[in-house]
């Protein structure tokens, strides 16, 4: 008896130790090349001794941009002599990792992540940066509307430094849209709709997309109809009769019925959708990220040709083409460092001029420095449509701010796309599921 | 033989305070996180805020954790009957004496030395492409259209295409506890069974499953252990955000704990607490199932 109640024991330890470690990631971790010498004799402070600085990023470091941050890195180290302790923690490490390791006191001074993340989840752990800012004149420089948006995230002030920005919209193939004959591109669903009938006319398919992006699909024409702090209103408190929630069903259900979504929409599982149609060339349309064209350029080829437009607007809806979610990563310093200038003035390296040149090179991503006018070729289809933001989206337009329903939505919209349920049924499905 | 309360005392000491630091402290403390609302995960004791039974109610009312466990549940049952099954099917072959028993026994687990996340792809965007997919042109070859023009990937299919890619990994490892237990198994059985007339068919049923009774013991508990930690393959069926086919508790936690996707959510570290303790008590129902079903303290062999 007593084998038994230790066995029942042991097992039991097993379960809850094994779940309450559940999720773990792997964190990749490298540190920056030893301080290189000043030029004045002196040798460089080692980091991570309370000396020097420790950076916790987002990126790998074989990933383009952590190749960028490493360069400016090292070139920060020749420069100044201050080392610094660069850890790639990869974005499952750093999701999971940093909170822990600032609650526990581990010296961080800096630490790089999306916008909304480190604003709104780790808002507690950063420091104001406005006076750092302003000693430098560093908002001379910066991209305005990014940096208005870290504000308005950070409650009024200014806690966190965009780089590598990026815009939600349209992405297409332009040399699609000449061959239908669309000359200007949609800025209206009448204007959408026309162009996918011709696209489809030339015998291509109008859009596809991946399970991963579904959602935003949704959440755009919602927040298109009603803005976005409705349409998230609408999602955390369950509000299905909503007349705009089967106004959009009705608006996708018209689109499947007419053959405009790729035949395999409820089945594309990332990056299905994205590789094997709209880069192979036989989708059109696909709603993204500014990364996208980055991320298929090996499978798009050299001769492909980008195209990009804000989500059409609507009749009688709130939000025009001015309003998506854009935003950037952004770098942050932690309250508690004791070389908050030193880590500022990293920053700066990192986010302007030369190496901000660079990131946005090896990304194929939008530049942060103004002076940085050189866009990417396979993104200077981007500029217009980033330049014209007014409004910003979170993620996904408010589509995903109830976790318990997102999966649920996410179904039903892949079915209504793929034209197995219609627009009633759409509506049905998210009043049963509740929450 | 006299016995030394101090050199027990002085021997045991380090292992009860390893248990009961490493083991003891986690479970009671993830007992006593479920009664409460904890934003993060390492928030301060202060600002824990007491909420009773609340995490387990809103878990019972919530369709998506209830969607989890149903899939767990599957997973668990019809992915254990296939593997226990096809593991002991293999075994028994591989024990019985043919030829090239190594070489098909590293074949069988050699999906367990390849990474999941390249299995995942290789499923993902080869077996079950509705383009070019494995699937797709093998029922196209032979003919049946019906089954090729499936959509494996799509909702109604996706549970049972997660199971079959998990279910072809976990075979060899179950299969190599079952051909351990069959080979500890004296041949004397077998042969005096042979010379009392009885056929292959006979000799499994009435001495090789009786004798392997505590493997399944073992096997059941593990798969059970694992298939409650199924976090991997979900994830992997279903990048950035859940999905209702492939979502398991563990993801559900996960969501609670980081948040979910890559939108700004509500965290509850309490809640996931509680899913925590919730499978805990799942897997020791299990083990206690298995203790009473599967009852081998009289055999001796």
């Amino acid at each position: 008896m007593r084998k038994k109640v230790m066995a029942l024991v042991l097992t039991s330890a097993m379960a809850v130790s094994l779940a309450a470690c559940g999720g773990g990631g792997q964190t990749a971790e490298t540190t920056a090349a030893p301080a290189a010498d000043d030029g004045q004799g002196e040798a460089a402070a080692p980091a991570g001794d309370g000396s020097g600085l420790v950076y916790w990023s987002m990126w790998e470091a074989t990933e383009p941009q952590g190749q960028a941050i490493q360069a400016a890195v090292d070139q920060f180290t020749a420069d100044t002599g201050i080392s610094v302790d660069l850890q790639f923690k990869g974005r499952t490490g750093i999701r999971e990792g940093l909170q822990p390791a600032l609650d526990a006191g581990t010296n961080i001074d800096l630490f790089d992540e999306d916008i909304d993340r480190v604003n709104t989840t780790w808002g507690q752990y950063l420091m104001d940066l406005e006076e750092l800012a302003k000693a430098v004149d560093y908002e001379s420089t910066a991209n305005a509307g990014l940096m208005a948006a870290c504000r308005e995230v950070g409650g009024g002030t200014l806690k966190s430094i965009p780089y590598q920005p990026n815009v939600f919209a349209f992405f297409y193939n332009q040399a699609i849209f000449d061959e239908a004959g669309i000359t200007a591109v949609p800025a209206t669903w009448a204007e959408l709709d026309a162009a996918c009938a011709k696209i489809k006319e030339a015998g291509y398919t109008p859009i596809t997309c991946d399970d991963a992006y579904i959602t935003c699909m949704f959440g755009y024409h919602m927040s298109r109809l009603v803005g976005e702090p409705k349409t998230e209103e609408i999602v955390k408190g369950g509000q299905w009769d909503d007349p705009s929630v089967a106004a959009t069903a009705e608006a996708y259900a018209d689109f499947a019925s007419k053959g405009y979504f790729s035949e395999t929409i409820a089945s594309n599982v990332w990056p299905a959708g994205q590789n094997q149609e709209l880069a192979m060339g036989t989708a059109a349309m696909y709603l993204n990220g500014s990364w996208l064209p980055n991320e298929v350029k090996d499978m798009a080829g050299d001769d492909f040709v980008w195209g990009c437009f804000s989500y059409p607007a609507l009749e009688g809806g709130t939000d025009g083409v001015d309003a998506a979610n854009y935003g950037a990563q952004v770098l942050a310093i932690n309250k508690d460092s004791q070389k908050a200038e030193d880590a500022f003035k990293l920053i700066c390296y990192i986010t302007q001029g030369e190496f901000d040149q660079m990131l946005s090179e090896l990304s194929i991503g939008i530049p942060a420095d103004s002076n940085n006018t050189e866009w990417p070729a396979l993104i200077s289809c981007v500029k217009p449509v980033m330049d014209s933001m007014n409004t910003r989206y979170p993620w996904a337009a408010g589509a995903e701010a109830n976790a318990d329903m997102t999966p649920i939505i996410k179904e039903n919209f892949l079915k209504l796309c793929g034209g197995s349920i219609d627009a009633q049924g759409f509506v049905d499905a998210l009043k049963k599921a509740g929450n | 033989m006299k016995r030394n309360k101090g050199m027990i005392i002085l021997f045991l000491t380090p292992a009860v305070l390893m248990f009961s630091v490493i083991f003891l402290y986690p479970i009671i403390r993830t007992i006593v996180m479920s009664f409460f609302k904890i934003d993060g995960i390492t928030d301060p004791v202060a600002k824990w805020q007491f909420t009773g039974l609340s995490n387990f109610v809103r878990l019972a009312n919530t369709s998506l954790f209830r969607i989890s466990m149903w899939n767990l549940f599957r997973i668990w049952l019809i992915g254990g009957i296939i593997v226990m099954s096809l593991a002991l099917l293999f075994a028994v072959i591989i024990t019985s004496g043919i030829r090239f028993k190594s070489f098909f026994r590293a074949v069988i687990y050699l999906p367990n030395i390849v990474s999941a996340v390249a299995l995942a792809t290789m499923w993902l965007q080869y077996v079950y492409s509705p383009k070019f997919g494995l699937l797709k042109t093998v029922f196209t070859n032979l003919g049946l259209t019906s089954l090729a023009k499936i959509q494996w990937l799509d909702n109604d299919h996706k549970f049972a295409a997660l199971l079959l890619a998990y279910c072809f990994g976990m075979v060899g490892y179950h299969m190599l506890i079952f051909a351990s237990g069959i080979e500890r198994i004296s041949s004397d059985y077998f042969e005096a069974a042979t010379l009392d007339g009885a056929n292959k068919l006979n000799q499994f049923r009435y001495i090789t499953l009786p004798l392997l009774k505590g493997v399944f013991k073992t096997n059941i508990t593990m798969w059970s252990v694992t298939s409650v930690g199924f976090f991997v393959w979900s994830q992997l069926f279903s990048t950035v955000t859940a999905d209702t086919q492939t979502i398991t508790p563990m993801v559900y936690m996960y969501m609670q704990i980081f948040g979910a996707g890559n939108s700004i959510t509500e965290r509850n570290s309490g809640l996931g607490a509680a899913i925590g303790v919730l499978l805990s008590v799942c897997v020791v129902a299990v083990f206690w199932l298995c203790n009473h079903l599967l009852r081998d303290d009289d055999l001796e062999f």
